[in-house]
């Protein structure tokens, strides 16, 4: 007579369907990770120009200067009279340029000061023909499209002209700004194709274990009894992949920062991760991790309605 | 609700109920029946006749595809999925093939109706453990099921039909399998099972059963579903089983 004692050994519990054991598992790592690869670095680019434009703006933020160039003209008295008129003109337009605080014109002892250190004492500026400066402050918070106002500015006044430095800033601003747009439209993309991804191979895998699934529906299970294995499974992969894929970036962010370095002239070098950077890259398993999940159940849930 | 004439609930009513498969013809056809609560019913019929199909509607694998159904009193064309799910939980089932998870053992597979249901851990082992035990598969319990014998396999699922104990219990061929000496060990836990009040319905091509145990019969012929009580079997097997 054999041992007819029961035997229970404890075993951990094994899943019910074994979504392990399957090269799709394989795959959706595989497509998280160069996800999360893709997304780092790319986020870290929009980041960096984040912090650069942010910089730029800065410099750029407050204030602005407007030079008047003198007209040149045998008779001085002339010249001066048309100087002046130009500046009006100027003044007159910026008056109702909108974001500007204040309009003042440097006086001519200010202008004497500034002129000095080249010139030495005592020279009569009056009889120079130097260029007038008008300072403005703009008001706090002020968006103004700097190439826009040099042009509508040097159609008003043509002797006025915005400084130059400013209006290159500008430019760069804006330019950065495109390859920001563009840097998101990569991100919003990669979030597409992966939960697209994730979404086929869920379904892929239900049609395979299409049998376990209608026994486990015959014992009772409701759908989202289903699903949340399947979130699960997908969660855990999205971390792994994540991780991966994040282990992959972050050596290639700081070769790319190295690249960048090596580019002299200070503009690249405005840019920087923050500490709330790194946390935010660091952070994308996670939300890897997240979306699996999530993109998953609801994967499930919808394919099941189309099962009794 | 339908009034019922003899005030006893009934578990299963079907009224018109015709199925088919795809575009084919149909399997069944104006199937009327009412099974009252704590019955016991044989279903007969030649191979093909249609017992598997009128059972997996009754476990709600399969909605019929006219005619209307209701299961412990619910209308399941009017049921959302979730309640479905609720009702599926008090009918167990014994596959006519089976249909365990090969790849996990004989005490996971037990234990699956318990879990669906988010039964805590040590109740499902205690429950399993001494169930597994009364159909004699203790030694198997941590075998994986793909290494066990039909017999053995029939035991696990039957085991896993009645582990939660079932206001319906609907068996598919449950004795083909095993061995003389179990299949009566099996068939009085199905009478037990009925005793204290579990409906059942047993699909069965087995005289033996039949003639032994003298439950009315649900017959299967040309589409039709025509029942027999007890004191006509004799006349049945006299007529050599045909009578419409
Ligand atoms: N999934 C299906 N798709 C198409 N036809 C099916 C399907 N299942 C069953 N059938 C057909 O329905 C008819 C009845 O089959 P069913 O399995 O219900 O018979 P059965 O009485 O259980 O037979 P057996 O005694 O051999 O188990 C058969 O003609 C079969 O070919
Ligand atoms: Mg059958």
């Amino acid at each position: 007579m054999p041992n007819r004692k029961a035997k229970y050994v404890y075993t951990p519990r094994k899943q019910e369907i074994p979504l392990q054991s399957n090269n799709t598992s394989l795959f959706t790592q595989v497509i998280i990770a160069i996800a999360v690869f893709i997304f780092a670095v790319t986020l870290s680019g929009v980041l960096s120009i984040n912090s650069m434009i942010q910089t730029w703006n800065q410099s750029i933020l407050g204030s602005l200067t407007v030079q008047i160039m003198p007209v040149n003209d045998a008779d001085r008295e002339k010249a001066q009279a048309e100087t002046l008129a130009y500046q009006e003109r100027a003044i007159d337009y910026l008056k109702n340029v909108k974001g500007i605080a204040k309009i003042s014109v440097l006086p001519d002892s200010q202008l004497q000061k500034l002129i000095e250190p080249w010139l030495g004492d005592g020279v009569d500026i009056s009889s120079l023909p130097i260029p007038r400066i008008i300072d403005i402050k703009l008001e706090p918070g002020a968006k103004i499209n700097f190439v826009q106002l040099a042009q509508d500015l040097a159609k008003a006044s043509p002797q006025a002209s915005v400084d130059n430095h400013k209006l290159w800033l500008n430019k760069l601003i804006d330019f950065a700004d495109g390859l920001k747009a563009l840097a998101m439209t990569i991100l919003f993309l990669v979030i597409t194709i992966t939960s697209g991804a994730i979404f086929y191979t869920t379904q892929t895998s239900m049609g395979m274990y299409k049998d376990i699934i209608e026994i486990l529906h015959t014992m009772g299970a409701k759908d989202a009894y289903v699903a949340q294995q399947y979130a699960k499974r997908m969660a855990f992969f999205g971390l792994i992949g994540g991780l991966i894929g994040l282990f992959l970036a972050i050596p290639t962010i700081f070769f790319i920062a190295s690249l960048a370095q090596q580019i002299k002239g200070g503009i690249i070098s405005e840019a920087h991760l923050s500490f709330g950077d790194w946390l935010l890259i660091t952070s994308l398993p996670f939300e890897a991790c997240i979306i699996s999940g999530i993109t998953a159940y609801y994967t499930v849930k919808k394919t099941l309605q189309k099962m009794l | 609700m339908i009034a019922k004439p003899n005030n006893t609930p009934a578990i299963i009513e079907m009224n018109n109920v015709g199925i088919r498969y795809g575009q084919g013809p149909e399997i069944l056809s104006d199937i009327k029946l009412s099974l009252s609560k704590g019955s016991f019913h044989f279903l007969t019929g030649k191979s093909g006749a249609g017992k598997t199909s009128l059972l997996s509607m009754m476990y709600l694998a399969q909605k019929p595809s006219r005619g209307t159904m209701s299961v412990f009193g619910s209308n399941i064309n009017f049921t959302n999925r979730d309640n479905l799910a609720m009702l599926r939980r008090k009918i167990g089932v014994v596959f006519q093939d089976f249909r365990l998870l090969e790849h996990l053992s004989a005490f996971d597979n037990v234990a699956l109706p318990l879990r669906v249901c988010g039964m805590d851990e040590r109740e499902v082992r205690q429950r399993v453990t001494e169930l597994l035990s009364w159909v004699e598969l203790d030694q198997h319990m941590m075998d994986m099921t793909s290494t066990l014998s039909g017999g053995e396999k029939q035991r696990i699922a039957i085991a896993r039909a009645v582990i939660n104990r079932p206001e319906l219990l609907l068996a598919d061929e449950p004795t083909g399998n095993v061995d003389n000496d179990i299949a009566p060990k099996l068939m009085k836990l199905f009478v037990e099972l009925n005793k204290l009040g579990t409906t059942v319905v047993i699909a069965t091509h087995s005289e033996k059963l039949i003639t032994d145990f003298k439950y009315p019969i649900l017959h299967l012929q040309n589409r039709a579903l025509h029942i027999r009580y007890p004191s006509d079997i004799s006349s049945l097997s006299r007529t050599g089983g045909k009578y419409a």
